[in-house]
């Protein structure tokens, strides 16, 4: 899996610095909160669900090589072909295979993430197929040469102005200036809708496989997916193999607390089940249907203290809750998974060393697990991720000593509380007078963006030292 | 590749799991029960439904039988398209019907290029989500549901089940008779995007209005609901 986030730390400084951006993002990520907020107050057995549906992922994840066998066999019995990958090398030429077998030059994908940790567009294209992404936010980062940042709405970082150009320089516009968001949607509806026609291949991701029927769950809003589920003469659905659930109604039961979190839908327009080739008698539909399940260290997160962060559903909440996430955005983690859930997943999907800095794009805020529907306690997860990186030594020096001298100070409380009470009695005869502080030896990056308050004269365990005394006299 | 794969994943997986029984397995599955659902907006099945696919932005139509169908059918396609053709899949159901009456000239088949507007008769009608569950087959091509501008979806009121649960008992009843489909799918309104600064816009790739007609003994109360929102939506 391609990632870069061994530059977070700079792409956030740059990202910061992007005013116009960071308003967007909040305005969406913020509307995006409110109406989940107001879909899960409407739906009184949330908690109840959530509670419900835990449990059925944590059943799955315990019997998953019964319930990844049983979906197999459902799967073949409904005539799909089912194929196995260890890692993106796997997957990737299994896919270019199923293509080159039926002679495919053009690729119209749905959205899958699963692809995007895979590097499979870039993959076929090397191999010379034309691969063409579906989903519009999809669309528009790929013609614009760019990489994903949100999971439901990967061109959230760019303007209606910035799009409009982008088409203009695509596409052959003639006299249509697309002045309104609509017109942007109908230019990317035309061109979009000849290539589904064309396509020989299409590919879609999975939002869940059923054990008990062998077939895929998708579910999208714009029906781009289905339409590459059921024009293309050819179907690979890729997804991991961690899916799994028991029955069908576990994972419509899954899409309530799916749908309600992501867009604050009762159901997202379309949720489709998918499995086998077109049915005798049929006139339209995939002549071969086929599933490409993919591991890429799953099975090894499965054996690990970290297996919860498989039972994510992908709603992006985390990330619209996230105060990092919301200030720096998307495109900073450097990864195909952004945000809290991303800042867990990478370091396990790659590897601790690259990606060490993640885990500390973290405020401990704890909004994330509050809102996570699969109540994955991912402020926990960033800990320990970040304990590891301790125990590795990955982090800079002063960082490492830092933190020691913290602890070794938290662990003697009477030096601490002197240290701390000279400390707070420098800053308050210093800042008195002017109110507070534009600049602070090792604050710099605190007092970039406004001054530090000047702090009341003694701290709290001088001023609750005081008072005992005061009533044990009295 | 995939043999020695899978072979090497289902090795991964069993050293993780708990090597239980299937018995022990589904016993445990069963123990677990059904998850809840949300409580309806109406408690009358019709009016629940006829307010969740107005949520979803759709539009409804009420009809006491086949032949107010097709004239609830003619009366939206002529504002819409000023004439009354429309393509719709080889469903013996949809054959059946009094098309002449109401002059709706139906073509059977698939949507093919340069037509607006497809019909489907749904299997089921899911109230809590107010979504229509149609399947592929012989008399339902995938590209009827998918690719037109304008979906109008026939939905029976003896086909409403109150939950997606009920929803899927309906649909293994169904198939134990036919086999599996090649695709079921639930449908809760008109294709639609946010992707474009967070702002909604329906047509994204697949139809931009979803009409259904709901056909049976349907209440006064539900069907004015419906009325009074067409007529906003007007």
């Amino acid at each position: 899996m391609e990632q870069h986030s061994e530059a977070f730390l700079d792409n956030a400084s740059k990202a910061l610095k992007n005013g116009e951006q960071a308003q967007r993002r909040d305005r969406i990520t913020s509307l995006a909160s409110q109406i989940r907020a107001a879909a899960v107050e409407r739906f009184e057995e949330f908690d109840g669900l959530k509670h419900h549906i835990k449990k059925i992922r944590q059943h799955s994840l315990d019997n998953l090589d019964y319930y990844l066998s049983q979906f197999e066999k459902e799967a073949v019995h409904n005539g799909s072909q089912v194929h196995f990958a260890r890692n993106s090398e796997d997957l990737n030429s299994l896919v270019l295979d199923i293509c080159q077998q039926h002679d495919a030059r053009r690729v119209a994908k749905g959205k899958s993430i699963v692809t995007e940790e895979t590097g499979l567009n870039s993959f076929l294209q090397s191999a010379g197929l034309s691969v063409m992404e579906t989903d519009l936010g999809e669309y528009i980062i790929q013609q614009a040469g760019e990489t994903s940042s949100h999971i439901v709405s990967p061109a959230l970082h760019k303007s209606a102005n910035e799009i409009r150009e982008l088409f203009q320089q695509k596409h052959d516009l003639g006299a249509r200036e697309l002045r309104e968001t609509s017109d942007l949607v109908v230019e990317a509806r035309d061109v979009l809708r000849e290539h589904f026609l064309q396509a020989e291949v299409g590919i879609i991701g999975a939002n869940a496989l059923i054990a008990e029927n062998g077939y895929s769950m998708l579910v999208t809003n714009e029906g781009n997916g289905d339409l590459c589920a059921n024009l293309p003469r050819v179907l690979i659905i890729c997804t991991t193999i961690d899916r799994v659930l028991p029955l069908a109604e576990d994972a419509t039961a899954m899409s309530r607390l799916l749908a309600r979190s992501a867009t604050g839908q009762l159901q997202s327009c379309y949720t489709s089940f998918y499995s086998g080739p077109r049915r005798e008698g049929e006139i339209d539909g995939p002549l071969e249907t086929h599933f490409v399940l993919l591991d890429n260290k799953r099975s090894n997160i499965l054996s690990s203290d970290y297996r919860e962060i498989l039972e994510c559903m992908r709603c992006g909440a985390c990330l619209n809750h996230c105060p990092i996430y919301n200030s720096v955005g998307g495109q900073a983690y450097g990864s195909v998974h952004s945000g809290p859930i991303g800042s867990v997943l990478t370091p396990l999907l790659t590897s601790l060393e690259h990606s060490h800095l993640l885990p500390n794009a973290c405020t401990s805020c704890g909004r994330c697990a509050a809102v996570c529907p699969a109540e994955i306690p991912l402020p926990d997860l960033l800990r320990d991720l970040r304990h590891e990186e301790g125990i590795k030594k990955l982090s800079a020096p002063r960082w490492r000593y830092g933190l020691k001298l913290h602890s070794w100070l938290a662990r003697h409380p009477s030096i601490y509380q002197t240290l701390a009470a000279i400390s707070i009695r420098i800053l308050y005869q210093l800042g008195r007078k002017r109110g507070g502080f534009s600049k602070l030896p090792f604050a710099s990056g605190w007092t970039s963006q406004r001054d530090f308050p000047v702090p009341q004269e003694r701290t709290f365990t001088q001023l609750y030292k005081a008072k005992m005394k005061q009533s044990n006299e009295r | 590749m995939s043999g020695s794969a899978r072979s090497e994943i289902f090795a991964h997986l069993r050293e993780a799991g708990r090597g239980e029984s299937e018995e022990n397995i589904q016993r445990e599955r069963l123990s677990l029960g059904s998850a809840s659902a949300p409580a309806p907006p109406a408690t009358e099945i019709c009016q629940a439904f006829i307010l969740n696919v107005l949520k979803n932005q759709g539009s409804v139509a009420c009809v006491n039988n086949r032949a107010e169908a097709v004239q609830a059918i003619a009366h939206y396609l002529y504002p819409h398209f000023h004439n009354y053709r429309l393509v719709t899949g080889n469903d013996p159901r949809l054959a059946a019907m009094p098309w002449r009456d109401a002059g709706v000239l139906p073509r059977f088949g698939s949507l093919e290029a340069g037509e607006p507007v497809a019909l489907s008769f749904a299997r089921l009608g899911v109230v809590e989500t107010g979504a229509a569950v149609t399947w592929t087959s012989k008399a339902n091509p995938a590209a009827n549901n998918f690719l037109p501008e304008h979906h109008i979806v026939l939905v029976d009121k003896n086909d409403l089940v109150p939950t997606m649960e009920k929803a899927w008992e309906r649909i293994h009843h169904a198939l134990e008779k036919t086999g599996r489909p090649r695709g079921i799918n639930f449908i809760a309104g008109p294709s639609s995007t946010a992707d474009i600064e967070g702002e909604l816009i329906y047509g994204a790739h697949g139809p931009h209005r979803w009409h259904v007609v709901l056909l049976g003994d349907v209440p006064v109360d539900a069907q004015n609901i419906a009325r009074a929102a067409q007529r906003n939506q007007c």
